[in-house]
């Protein structure tokens, strides 16, 4: 690869040099205008360029310009932003004047907006839009991680592990379940995970934030909509294209852990015992993390005629996750056709295929018989580098020395495979019986299979695979788990669209109805004393006698009536209003059906006759929405009680025989409704300066109402998980999103542009209608809960003990005491924390717990750079998030003497010579949750950092190539953050996020790739 | 109309031509979902109005909860929480496996430093009150019920009953004062904001209600050879009754309780006491209710963690396969209190070879433990102990093999028994004498001429030792810390550490309702 990259650009500089010297020869000037109510107007800075060449010049101060030609230059072009371009054929003229026309085109450009496509300029409510090409050229996995950065408004919350979708939250967190995701709007099919979507294939990303414009989607929308657009066709001539990147992975930001010396160094200190000595010096993250592999290729054809246009585009992903022995494979294929029938009737279809398997991806971390989150990555944590990972096959005994997994064996033990196949399409009618009338029907479907296979080797915990015998990590017998999931998901939507334009009114009404139903079965056995040979890793080959079967299914249907009116007048006054009626099954027949209202009004001012005079401002316009959305993202049982099955007993003592029986174990709300969130919406967009300069300023305002939360009921009352499912809190999110972006070109050679945006978020609830507070992120028995939300604060806010420094003596340890003189920490010595006793009651304890910050960011941004010179291209894009905290639950996992610690802490650690106050002594873990395990949040990262190299086409011609581009790019190059975990990026649930446990560690790419088109 | 020109009227036919497709189209378009499109069911989901038979079976459910061991998790009721709890805390027994392994929460127990969120003290608290909420249900089902008749839906009731009554008298001894929920919350806000389920209520009115639900059982169960294996019966209820009252010092009805039970003619003691523990002895003669264990869809089934956390745990140089974690040892203490040649030592102690020998231990089974070089500590518990070989299982090769807990044995009516006739008020120290003499013969230990009180305790210490007795026993005695103290425990603190804390996390939901035990 290196080796013809190198070749490629000595062919690169070779053909720069042989263009510039085959210039020579005669001379064109001229002049360009443009007409300005009415009036001829010179026009300085327009690039002149001899087509097919990277040769021009730019118009001076009163519009004119020279240049010298070459005999085989045949055409000139002349642009500037926010006029048409125009070429005009040279002959043997030697003087070419040209008048430029406003580019009415561009200025009215046109966004999909729910169920309809709109004129950017008309929108009244809050929505952006990221082009396809943005979101290809970054190596990652789906178009909603390329997102991070590009959009204001929107947080995307990113994993690094293979296969998995990162996390979006458009307009801060304003549910607490699990339903935070937006709706992903695919051609028309609704769906939560777009992981099967190759962004090769995607126009572009339009996200509706506020809930005017995503009122629509009525109560789908309380989390913000994005709807993607795939390609399509275009009539003419056939385009080929094929498109690579092929890039290594690597762990960025690994936290460093003690060595062998430093451990025992620290151990000693600790418990007072030396440990073993030993040879080893193990780095458990070197030992099951590695640099990996990851390329993308995708081939499309597209074309047509004015009938028909259709595209086929081939997409193949590998990603082999730098976890060793993960690997992740992608196909998808996705055909794309309009036909045009006749002139009233249109059909078109649009489909993707994708199968994907995921080989063992450590998504299913189980939590150990502890109670703590146990995992390779925990493991790795935990485990003392003094014993071997593995030596001549035989694995080091790390749970017999300290009861911790070996984590190499922890992955070897396994393997899991998940292969899934999903088909997604959807396809429509469109009829346009009249001029003004366009009626469509359209059916989606998104058909899912998954098969999940889970082979456990059978060890034991003896000299045949460890090096010393013994220890809790063995599995006595194979075993054998698979698991068969199918989902059928399709929407019917009916639209009436009707357009009429009175004079210098514009009006449009939508009004249509839409269907939806979910089905899924699932169906699990497992059997054990299955060989290791994986040719016989079906159940059939295991132990009848051990046999488990498991079989479930769910069921949805969603009913909705929407209509939009979208009224203008000349373009100056803009109105929408929207109504949806949305009746959803997962909602007890009384509380069934809601409304959906919206209105958004807009005043483009810059159509003003006393904005004519100016010519700063070529787009001024202020808007205002308010709408309600809602949100019905809640179990299908969640209202319905039913009985916890399969609960025996063994009357008999007898190993074979139960009893079965059955509990009510769970109480739950017959009278569960809707989330409603209103959201009140005020901006101001402005592009000027012809367009160089454009921005927006939005403010929102953003309250959900009744949301659903488990709210915590006394045990007493025997529910078996202690919470019931109601409408509860209220959650509030207000903020203001900052766009600016600039962009010029300089002259012929060099243009570029640079983009800023910036959010900025409070979280709050506004009400816990139950009127407790919730606490959450339980992690193991010596820390317990660590979040608390409550009335005011940020949901899911640290609630921990405040650490006041360490004691330097144990006589200062004794010397804290309480009024009447009793040590308030009586366990306490030297090099212990000193914990602050809020309630002064003498004792440290749960009520002495303090908001330590949230894991709701304050802000986050994104800024975007790109600069095209000659045929070198570049950009940058950076993201930051910053004023949230995060837990370092990694250390809090830390329970016993012989854990592991990480390099710092042995070093930073209070001895009775440094006396430090910030890092306790060495010690046996265990430690209380403390605001020392809060950290900051705030990280600014190059998100992508991209140089590519377009030939020359003279070059290409020759080898009929009609476009080539290539390229370098990195993503993640570079992370600073205060945090001294892996990754403050956490992505969980919103009572319990911001906890670091068993996160993946965030990667770093570095790929190069080629588009090519024929 | 007829005054229009022709021309207009064939273009309003055309328009209205063109409207009727408009509206074919738009009525082709249009349907209307009827309400029965969004009528879901729950796909899976059994609900109790489906299913006219789910009262027995609810009973069933409530007999499945006893076997909760999710003791850092749900809920435990005879888990590793348990075990910490009435042993591990006790005198009897210590903390085990490595110093530093569950120093939290276990070693807390064991040491009485115990904070107030404990997690074992949380999920003993939320393990009985689920089994509780499932005993409530059922009862609630059980009197609805009309495809059963009367005198089975007595049965039944009276069995939950009695279940009920040995989940508040565990939570009781655990925690004292305890809110006394005997219903089913009517919904969310009721669960919310009934007071009774947030309101801790004395102990005496809790004792009250358990002796209430106990005189039920006793009223409507039928004896042991007139019941099913594993069901509670008339002889479980009144011998747990008995015990009740001994911990309210009711000794006349101790005394009345025990000698029905004695009289009853349905238990004897088991002529080997080692056999107790054997599989082959589940609900044997002396069995007056023991926690079930067996197997269900191929696995086994039992608490979790029981036997597997007290199982004999590798160490030093290793080198073979263990039997599980090595937690609740014998302690030294419990060790030397065998008089010489108790036959029960051997039966309670599974003892490692420390003699440097290297011959091991042989057990029952002819299974060879190593010897104290390869073995983590030097006691365990022998009747923890399930054998792979010699015992059945649904899956012998997980080595938390299920094993059957008695809870109450006829030994131990005996011990009440004799306990009650030493009162001054009962005074009939030759009955007290017959019934510990008993126990001593069958122990293989020369039979004494008398006994006193200190006697007796002595005797309930050795005889149902590592049963789950022991704690609760030395502080129903009054006598916890001078015992605890004496036996090395110096942080026990008088009126404190006889009772676990109440859940820091529910007190906080409670906003404080509930309060908490003195000293934590």
């Amino acid at each position: 690869m290196g080796k013809s990259f190198s070749r490629i650009l000595i062919f690169t500089v070779l053909t720069a040099i042989s263009t510039s010297l085959a210039a020579q020869g005669r001379l064109v000037k001229g002049k360009v205008t443009t007409l300005e109510g009415g009036k001829s107007v010179e026009m300085p800075g327009v690039n002149v360029v001899i087509v097919g060449t990277s040769k021009g010049t730019t118009t001076d101060i009163d519009g004119s310009y020279s240049l010298e030609l070459a005999d085989s230059d045949k055409e000139l072009s002349f642009s500037f932003i926010g006029y048409t371009m125009k070429t005009v054929a040279i002959g043997d003229q030697t003087v070419i004047n040209v008048v430029l026309e406003t580019d009415t085109q561009q200025l009215e450009e046109v966004v999909v907006v729910g169920y309809g496509v709109q004129k950017k300029s008309d929108i009244t409510g809050s929505t952006a839009n990221v082009k396809g090409d943005e979101l290809y050229k970054q190596p990652v996995l789906t178009a909603t991680q390329a997102l991070q950065g590009k959009v204001a408004g929107v947080q995307i919350i990113s994993s690094g592990q293979p296969g998995t979708s990162p996390q979006i939250r458009v307009r801060g967190v304003s549910t607490a379940l699990g339903g935070t995701a937006a709706l992903y709007v695919v051609d028309g099919v609704l769906t939560d995970d777009i992981s099967n979507i190759n962004t090769a294939d995607i126009v572009d990303m339009n996200v509706l934030k506020d809930a005017s414009s995503a009122a629509i989607y009525g109560s789908r929308g309380a989390n913000g909509v994005v709807i993607i657009t795939t390609k399509k066709g275009v009539s003419g001539k056939l385009n080929v294209s094929y498109n690579n990147n092929v890039g290594i992975r690597q762990a960025a930001n690994l936290v460093e852990m003690a060595n062998s010396a430093e451990y025992s160094n620290y151990v000693q200190a600790a418990t007072g015992n030396i440990p073993p000595a030993t040879n080893y010096n193990t780095d458990w993250y070197k030992t099951i993390l590695r640099n990996a592999w990851q390329q993308n290729h995708n081939v499309s054809i597209s074309g047509g005629s004015d009938k028909s246009t259709f595209l086929v585009n081939v997409g193949y992903l590998t990603d082999e996750g730098i976890v060793i022995d993960n690997d992740f494979k992608r196909l998808t294929i996705r055909v794309n056709q309009d036909i045009k029938i006749n002139s009233i009737l249109k059909v078109g279809f649009q489909s993707s295929y994708t199968n994907s398997v995921n080989q063992n991806g450590f998504g299913n971390i189980d939590i150990d018989e502890f109670g703590n989150i146990g995992s390779v990555y925990n493991d790795a944590y935990r485990a003392a580098p003094i014993i071997a990972s593995i030596v001549d096959g035989k694995y080091g005994n790390t749970s017999t020395y300290q009861n911790v997994g070996n984590p190499l064996l922890d992955i070897k033990n396994n393997r899991v495979r998940v292969s899934a196949d999903r088909l997604q399409g959807s396809t429509f009618l469109e009829a346009k019986p009249l001029e003004w009338l366009t009626i469509k029907t359209s059916i989606g479907a998104d058909w899912r299979n998954s098969l999940n296979r889970a082979y456990h080797y059978k060890f034991l915990a003896d000299e045949s695979t460890f090096l010393v015998a013994g220890g809790n990590q063995y599995n006595n017998r194979s075993n054998l788990n698979v698991k068969n999931t199918q989902s059928l998901q399709w929407v019917w939507d009916n639209l009436i669209t009707a357009n009429k334009k009175f004079d210098k009114h514009d009006v449009t009404l939508l009004i249509g109805t839409t269907a939806e139903e979910y089905h899924n079965t699932s169906l699990g056995a497992s059997r054990k004393d299955v060989p290791a040979d994986p040719s016989l890793w079906y159940i059939g080959v295991g132990d009848a006698n051990s046999s488990q079967n498991e079989g479930g299914g769910d069921a949805w249907a969603r009913n909705s009536y929407l209509a939009r009116l979208n009224y203008s007048y000349n373009g100056k006054y803009l109105l929408t209003a929207t109504i949806r009626s949305d009746g959803s099954s997962r909602l007890p027949k009384q509380n069934r059906w809601q409304q959906y209202p919206s209105i958004g009004l807009g005043w483009v001012l810059t159509r003003e006759s006393f904005m004519q005079n100016q010519n700063v401002f070529d787009l001024l316009k202020l808007r205002a929405s308010f709408g309600i959305v809602g949100n019905d993202r809640i179990p299908t049982d969640a209202f319905t009680q039913t009985v916890a099955l399969n609960k025996p007993y063994p009357f008999n003592g007898s190993s074979s025989a139960s009893t079965n029986g059955v509990q009510i174990n769970q109480i739950k709300d017959p009278n569960i409704k809707w989330e409603t969130t209103e959201e009140l919406d005020f901006a101001v967009e402005f592009s000027a300066l012809q367009s160089k300069l454009t921005g927006e300023v939005n403010y929102y305002n953003k309250t959900v109402k009744n949301a659903l939360i488990n709210v915590p009921i006394p045990r007493t009352v025997g529910d078996i998980d202690g919470v019931i499912l109601t409408n509860a809190a209220s959650i509030q999110n207000t903020g203001l999103e900052i766009v600016v972006n600039w962009k010029d070109r300089i002259n012929a050679d060099f243009s570029y542009s640079i983009g800023g945006n910036v959010t900025f978020n409070t979280n709050k609830v506004v009400a816990l209608n139950g009127g407790q507070a919730i606490r959450g992120g339980y992690i193991g028995a010596s820390q317990g809960f660590t979040t608390y939300t409550d009335n005011g604060l940020a949901i899911g806010s640290f609630y921990v003990l405040k650490t006041m420094g360490v004691f330097n003596s144990d006589s200062e340890a004794a010397a804290y005491t309480d009024t009447n003189g009793k040590m308030i920490q009586p366990n306490a010595k030297a090099g212990d924390f000193r914990y602050q006793d809020v309630n002064g009651d003498g004792i440290i304890d749960d009520n002495d717990r303090v908001l330590a910050g949230s894991y709701q960011p304050k802000a986050y941004y994104g800024i975007n750079l790109t600069a095209n010179y000659k045929s070198w291209d570049f950009s940058l894009s950076i993201y930051g998030n910053s004023g949230n905290q995060v837990y370092n639950g990694k250390r809090a996992v830390r329970i016993k003497g012989e854990d592991n610690i990480e390099k710092a802490l042995v070093y930073n650690r209070w001895t009775s010579s440094s006396l430090s106050q910030k890092q306790p002594a060495a010690n046996v873990g265990n430690q209380l949750a403390s605001d020392y395990f809060v950290e900051s949040g705030s990280f600014i990262r190059i998100n992508n950092l991209t140089v590519g190299y377009t030939f020359h086409q003279k070059v290409l011609q020759r080898l009929r190539i009609s476009s080539l581009r290539v390229y370098a790019t990195s993503q993640n190059l570079l992370t600073i953050k205060d945090y001294s975990g892996f990754t403050p990026e956490l992505p969980g649930d919103p009572l319990n996020s911001g906890i670091e446990l068993s996160a993946y560690p965030t990667t770093r790419t570095i790929a190069v790739g080629l588009n090519i088109s024929f | 109309m007829q005054d229009n020109p022709e021309n207009t009227l064939e273009m309003k036919t055309a328009a209205f031509l063109k409207l009727t497709l408009v509206i074919t189209l738009l009525s082709s378009v249009f349907y209307s979902c009827s309400d029965s499109f969004l009528e879901v069911p729950v796909q899976g989901g059994v609900s109790p109005a489906s299913d006219p038979d789910l009262a027995p079976k609810l009973v069933t459910g409530v007999y499945h909860s006893l076997l909760q061991g999710s003791s850092f998790g749900d809920g435990d009721i005879h888990g590793f929480a348990f075990i910490s709890v009435t042993s591990i805390m006790s005198d009897d027994a210590d903390k085990g496996s490595t110093l530093g392994d569950q120093a939290v929460p276990v070693g807390d127990l064991d040491n009485f430093t115990i904070s107030p969120t404990n997690r074992f003290a949380e999920t003993l608290w939320s393990g009985h009150y689920n089994s509780i909420g499932a005993a409530n249900q059922a009862i609630a089902a059980l009197s609805k019920a009309t495809s059963i008749t009367p005198a089975l839906r007595n049965q039944l009731t009276g069995e939950v009953k009695f279940l009920r009554a040995y989940l508040y008298f565990n939570l009781v001894r655990m925690y004292g004062a305890v809110p006394l929920v005997l219903r089913v919350p009517k919904d969310a806000q009721d669960a919310n904001s009934e007071p009774a389920f947030q309101t801790r209520i004395a102990a005496t009115i809790v004792y009250d209600s358990i002796a209430r639900d106990l005189q039920y059982a006793v009223s409507n169960l039928p004896l042991k050879s007139q019941s099913a294996t594993g069901h509670a019966n008339k002889g479980a209820a009144q011998a747990l009754l008995a015990k009740v009252y001994m911990y309210q010092n009711k000794w006349d009805l101790v005394k009345s309780l025990t000698d029905e039970v004695i009289n009853s003619n349905q238990y004897q003691l088991l002529p080997n006491y080692a056999n107790l523990w054997r599989q082959e002895s589940n609900n044997n003669i002396e069995s007056i209710f023991e926690i079930q264990t067996g197997g269900f869809n191929n696995a086994n089934l039992g608490p979790d963690l029981y036997t597997i956390c007290q199982g004999v745990r590798v160490g030093g140089g290793g080198g073979w396969d263990d039997l599980g974690w090595g937690f609740n040892n014998p302690s030294t203490n419990l060790v030397n209190a065998y008089e010489v040649g108790d036959l029960r030592k051997g039966a309670t102690i599974l003892a490692i070879d420390n003699s440097g020998t290297h011959k091991g231990t042989i057990l029952w089974d002819g299974f060879r433990v190593p010897s104290s070089d390869s073995v983590q500590n030097l006691f365990y518990n022998y009747k923890a102990y399930t054998s792979k070989e010699k015992e059945k299982y649904a899956d012998k090769n997980d080595k938390n093999r299920p094993k059957n807990i008695p809870i109450l044995r006829y030994a131990d009516v005996l011990l009440m028994n004799a306990e009650a006739a030493l009162q001054p008020s009962i005074n009939q120290p030759a009955l007290a004498l017959d019934n510990i003499n008993k126990l001593r013969q069958r122990a293989g230990l020369t039979i004494k001429g008398s006994v006193n009180i200190a006697d007796v305790w002595k005797e309930r210490r050795i005889e149902l030792a590592m049963e789950h007795d022991r704690f609760w026993d030395l502080v129903r005695q009054g006598n916890a810390g001078q015992v605890l103290r004496a036996a090395g425990k110096t942080n026990f603190v008088d009126g404190k550490h006889e009772l676990l804390p109440i859940p820091n996390s529910q007190i906080l939901l409670s906003a404080n309702k509930l309060t908490q035990n003195p000293g934590y």
